[in-house]
């Protein structure tokens, strides 16, 4: 029987914090978005395609830099590893043969950081690339999931909520679409294709059963997030006269 | 007039930008998306029903297989009686044949000029391509030349080609465009300010002052008029009028007028 947890803020684990985008905020980029999900806040700008790929890339598809800035201090480790992560993910969400021999780069900066800075990185690169035009085959919805020591799975944690957990995951789902086929043929195998996983990212020690725990968790709550991503992006379609 | 020629390429130009033209079986009418927002990913033709049709698609949709599938985020649209395309308003520029542009020479080659149409790849402007152009009367135009040319190749891959003469080869109104000011935008405002009929901001504008008006495709757009006030008011108020209604751009341009009057 599991007892009713409330979190710091007067969270139930099963509710995210609340979200917030907004797109084309730089005047001068060619695509950005502001993304925050409660008090963590990323704003994500992106300049291409522009022309040449950097050395070594394959010339038949676009390339895709990241770079992360962090809110102070210099670029480490860690900024190398989320610039790493967003990278493979982007590249996995772009139809990349549209523009070849371009770059496209995408520069991170964290305004805030409250935790759950990944997925929120992930969400506002997603959005910026809506808003530069780059084709893409699908969107990308980025949660995280921490499980506490008696097994527990809490969702979006808080720094303060962070401290208290025994692991934590970053995942990555593809959006939920519309579609004019019959359901069936969106499925691969018995699974429904949005419910494939893109990237996940775990950090602490946690067994089989909580991590497929915390999948089915992000799973239901990447169904919100897809709903949410669409709404913001239909009420920015210019509406002709 | 001028606006006529320009609304017409306008309306070709939008469904020219097929990147592939498809024979395929296609199916039931999917009528519950058009007209209608959607996001990459979207699913909105199913092939497997048409039977020995053609369908044309613009910008927006790709093939997957059996099924379009979107990649861009915009408005669904469908022109009778078989193309669709994604309508949608970017900073970039993706460079479709026989679109009409405002391009910058960035550079000078022997037999090309380089010039930036805002698009992934700088294009290449043939030296000859000028009306009554041959290799004795090469134009010369500095870096920082505004140009308006029409893109004759825009192939994936390679850069783009443009051309400053039109179809029969007669310059048209092609080439440099001297004094005004020139200021960018998104090329959503730019589909509108080309759209047929004319749009309500430059009818309202036109009203009250004379101006003269390049608009290119692929976001930028040219204004001149006779003092730089006018040059001015005429700028800000088409900046401003991108996500207004018909109405809306009208009050707004009152305003403006008022503003200035007030001054």
């Amino acid at each position: 029987m599991e007892t009713l947890l409330f979190l710091v803020d007067g969270r139930t684990p099963n509710q995210l914090r609340p979200l917030t985008c907004s797109r084309n905020v730089l005047n001068r980029i060619h695509g950005s978005a502001s993304w925050s999900q409660g008090d963590t806040k990323v704003v994500a700008a992106i300049y291409g395609p522009k022309s040449g790929t950097k050395k070594g890339e394959n010339l038949e598809k676009a390339c895709i830099e990241v770079i992360w800035k962090p809110k102070t201090g210099q670029s480490g480790k860690p900024e190398k590893e989320y610039e790493m992560i967003l990278r493979r993910t982007l590249q996995s969400i772009c139809l990349l043969n549209i523009h070849p021999n371009t770059t496209t780069s995408v520069i991170v900066r964290v305004v805030n950081d409250d935790d759950a800075l990944l997925p929120c990185a992930i969400n506002a690169s997603c959005a910026a690339l809506v808003d530069v035009g780059i084709p893409l085959n699908h969107l990308a919805v980025a949660i995280c999931c921490g499980v506490v020591e008696s097994g527990f799975v809490i969702l979006d944690p808080s720094k303060i909520e962070e401290q208290k957990m025994k692991a934590f995951v970053h995942l990555v789902f593809p959006n939920s679409v519309l579609s004019v086929l019959p359901e069936e043929s969106l499925h691969v195998g018995d699974e429904a294709k949005e419910h494939g996983l893109i990237s996940s990212v775990t950090h602490g020690r946690m067994s089989v059963d909580d991590y497929l725990h915390c999948l089915e968790r992000g799973r239901a709550a990447s169904a919100k997030l897809s709903a949410f991503l669409r709404k913001n992006l239909q009420s920015q379609v210019p509406s002709n006269t | 007039m001028q606006h006529e020629k320009r609304s017409l390429t306008r309306n070709c130009t939008i469904w020219c930008r097929s990147q592939r033209h498809m024979e395929e079986k296609a199916s039931a009418s999917p009528a519950s998306f058009i007209s209608q927002a959607v996001v990459p990913g979207d699913v909105v033709l199913d092939l497997t029903n048409f039977s020995n049709h053609t369908i044309k698609l613009g910008g927006g949709l790709y093939q997957n297989c059996d099924a379009i599938s979107v990649m861009k985020s915009g408005e669904l649209k469908f022109s009778k009686p078989n193309k669709y395309w994604v309508e949608s308003s970017q900073k970039r520029y993706v460079p479709c044949v026989e679109d009409h542009v405002l391009g910058i020479v960035v550079d000078s080659r022997s037999d090309n000029f380089l010039v930036d149409i805002k698009g992934p790849a700088l294009a290449f402007l043939p030296v000859l391509a000028f009306e009554g152009g041959t290799r004795r009367n090469i134009p010369k135009f500095e870096v920082g030349t505004l140009l308006y040319v029409r893109v004759v190749k825009a192939n994936v891959g390679m850069n783009p080609e443009l051309l400053c003469m039109d179809a029969s080869g007669k310059a048209a109104e092609f080439g440099p465009l001297k004094d005004g000011y020139m200021f960018e935008s998104s090329t959503g405002l730019a589909q509108m300010l080309l759209g047929s009929p004319t749009c309500s901001i430059l009818v309202a504008l036109g009203k009250k002052v004379s101006f003269e008006i390049a608009v290119g495709l692929n976001g930028r757009v040219w204004v001149n008029a006779e003092s730089p006030s006018n040059i001015i008011l005429v700028s800000n108020a088409i900046m401003r009028s991108e996500n207004l209604s018909g109405v809306q751009q009208q009050i707004m341009v009152d305003s403006c007028f008022r503003e200035f009057k007030d001054l």
